[in-house]
């Protein structure tokens, strides 16, 4: 066989150099179409139903021997049951056999494409993708059909690079992941549960390849690409050496960025910038630490209104973040105050009414309107601030007026408590989130009465270009690039800069490696992300100078399309980080 | 309650991702466990709720408003106890 390169969708980065081996080849394979006589239909129905029973056997033992660490595959594998059982999968397969008078492994297949026609319309990708469990569900019965199933998980021996038509959760829970150096499937798109597996065990995969089967026999030599998504299979000599050093390499690059993620994010010159966390859990402080973030930037307060029918207390509360302030003391925390409506909601009001929740009541429009609710939560901020290092933020101010209404609320509570006598930090900084186009476009006037600005990347890029990024119509026009926000984002910061208020932004833009020089290059004070982002964050910082990040930043304003602002930025990072361009994934590239 | 008489319910799907496999799952599971005929009525289409692959082709996404309807003897329970299901997010993280 001649060497060959297969493409496919990364979903777990890294790189392997192994033997393949493909599991349960022909699984998919055409199945064959007989007429059965009248007579045997009976029969042929009774298979039909042994078949359903078997395959369901098989799961529910699967299921009692899943692992802890594996839980979440229980749930699915759960979920599967109820396929099999479900009566519309075996109802619409008998029903074929007996009105086509055709074979049980056909009619099965028929009503799995019946189904597949109807999910195809369905618009909501996540959910059109569990056609995929339905596909899974249907194979385990066909190859009891068909009987006599291809090689199982059970005769790997040896350290393998796992090819399959697509990993089922069940699969999974047999796998023995020692013996699994990386997987590759046909099928899967970049939400399937082959690639929150393949990120959990830490091994490179990819999903979508098509070819698979019929491009690659069971021990050859293989290398899998899970940065580029590539499978080269009979590499020559010249491409084993050079993804050995690949390899090797990437490693190295995520020992180091790993191991220096504790120290400051100072740029060559001398600049130093902060780098926060943004979480919603408590749990997650841990891994704030443990990556090397040096404050919670964001705090998000929904948490504990959301998974509950009825609402927390102050007391909750206020246990709730002063344990967050002890814990992450003397760091500073970040308290925002509660962003619901649009997509989440409390279940104590039900959801609103709303013909477009992204533009109706939520975040501190919702306070305003249940002001008991808002009361409750400033009380325990309050109380809690007698720890020094908290700070409390208000999403979504969209100008003066509704600032001041908050903060004339805010000083209501103040003068509730101290007649109560109840303590609490006069001093706390009060501070905004910066995420609609009408708080960009006022920030001087905003800069004036807050303590500091957090610039929300995620919701303003969507309110400024219109867009649903989750709208697979728009989302290439999700360009956090355009040179309408690099202008607003530059002007919310120099404002800041002339009132003397500092300066963080906290959207997804603030881990990405090509925006980061962009935002360095105007001086952003803190850059806030999810802990998993620190360490390439601050090893990128570390290797930049303020200098470079201010020249990009001038040929930037002085471009006039998205498509010239990535090419710039792109060819700086070249520039500066050739070797590890590869390692990088970038919201730049989305859409695209 | 009369069996013939068909109650209903106001709900909303608060997960994250929808009413994907795994709550589809849960729900499924817990209408089968009553003996009314259940749907669940969304933009016009109505689908039996005792069905996994019926509620996942309604494709209910987040914010989705549902409208259950039950119907026989233990109609009312079971309202009850589905509407706590999408309440608890089917007892899903987010």
């Amino acid at each position: 066989m001649a060497r060959i390169i297969l493409q496919g969708i990364p979903v777990s980065t890294g790189i392997a150099v192994g033997k393949a081996f493909f599991l349960n080849r022909g699984r998919a394979s055409h199945v064959p179409k007989q007429t059965v006589p009248m007579d045997g239909l009976n029969q042929e129905v009774r298979r039909l139903e042994q078949a359903f029973r078997q395959a369901l056997k098989e799961l529910e033992h699967i299921q009692t021997r899943v692992p802890p660490e594996l839980m979440e595959h229980a749930r699915i594998i759960d979920s599967h049951i109820m396929m099999l059982q479900d009566p519309k999968l075996l109802e619409s397969s008998t029903g074929y056999v007996r009105k086509m008078q055709l074979n049980a492994e056909w009619a099965l297949d028929k009503s799995v494409e019946d189904i597949e026609s109807v999910f195809q319309s369905i618009e909501d990708a996540y959910i059109r993708e569990r056609i995929q469990d339905v596909r899974l569900v249907a194979g385990r019965v066909q190859q009891h059909l068909l009987g006599a199933p291809g090689p199982g998980i059970n005769a790997i021996h040896s350290r393998v690079i796992l090819l399959a038509h697509d990993l089922s959760p069940a699969d999974t829970v047999e796998l023995e992941v020692s013996k699994i150096m990386a997987f590759a499937t046909v099928t899967g798109g970049k939400t399937s549960h082959s690639g929150i597996l393949a990120r959990a065990l830490q091994i490179p995969a990819i999903v979508g390849v098509s070819d698979l089967e019929d491009s690659i026999q069971d021990g050859r030599l293989v290398i899998l690409d899970g940065l580029q998504g590539r499978i080269i299979v009979e590499p020559d000599e010249e491409e084993l050496s050079s993804f050995t050093d690949l390899k090797h390499q990437f490693e190295n690059y995520q020992a180091r960025i790993t191991r220096t993620s504790h120290l400051p994010a100072e740029t060559i010159d001398g600049y130093q910038v902060k780098v926060f966390a943004n979480i919603e859990l408590l749990e997650e402080v841990s891994s704030v630490l443990s990556n090397g973030g040096e404050g919670v930037g964001l705090y998000r307060t929904e948490y504990s209104y959301l998974n509950r029918v009825t609402l927390p207390d102050e007391e909750q509360l206020l246990e709730e973040y002063q344990d967050l302030a002890s814990i992450m003391s003397p760091s500073k925390v970040v308290l925002r105050t509660l962003d619901v409506g649009a997509d989440k909601f409390i279940s104590h009001f039900g959801p609103l009414d709303e013909a477009n929740p992204a533009l109706g009541l939520r975040a501190v429009r919702f306070c305003l309107h249940h002001k008991e609710l808002f009361r409750v939560q400033l009380r325990a901020i309050l109380r809690a601030s007698v720890y020094e290092n908290i700070s409390l933020m208000f999403p979504m101010v969209s100008g003066l007026d509704e600032l001041r209404r908050v903060k004339a609320f805010f000083a209501g509570i103040q003068a509730e408590l101290k007649s109560q006598g109840l303590k609490y930090n006069p001093a706390m900084p009060v501070g905004i989130m910066i995420e609609l186009p009408s708080a960009m476009l006022t920030a001087d006037i905003l800069a004036a009465e807050v303590d500091f600005f957090s610039i929300g990347t995620n919701d303003l890029i969507q309110y400024s270009l219109g867009i649903d990024r989750t709208n697979p119509h728009v989302s290439y026009l999700y360009q956090p690039l355009h040179p309408a926000l690099v202008r607003m984002i530059k002007y919310a910061v120099d404002s800041g800069h002339q009132a003397g208020i500092k300066v963080s932004l906290c959207g997804e833009m603030a881990a990405d490696p090509y925006c980061i020089p962009v935002l360095m290059g105007m001086q952003v004070d803190c850059l806030s992300m999810n802990p998993q982002a620190i360490p390439v964050v601050k090893h990128i910082l570390r290797q930049t100078s303020m200098e470079d990040c201010k020249s990009l930043l001038k040929q930037i304003l002085a471009s006039r399309t998205v498509d010239q602002n990535n090419k710039l930025v792109k060819d700086s990072i070249f520039r500066r980080h050739p070797h590890e361009l590869m390692f990088y994934s970038s919201l730049l590239d989305e859409g695209y | 309650m009369e069996a013939s008489e068909v109650a209903t319910r106001r709900v909303c799907v608060a997960n994250e991702l929808g009413l994907h496999a795994r709550p589809a799952a849960r729900l499924a599971r817990e209408a089968q466990k009553f003996s009314s005929r259940i749907t669940l009525f969304c933009q016009n289409q109505e689908v039996d709720a005792k069905s996994i692959l019926d509620i996942l082709t309604l494709a209910l996404g987040p914010g989705c408003n549902v409208e259950i309807r039950a119907q026989g003897e233990d109609a009312h329970g079971a309202l009850e106890h589905l509407e706590q299901l999408f309440l608890n997010r089917f007892e899903e993280v987010r």
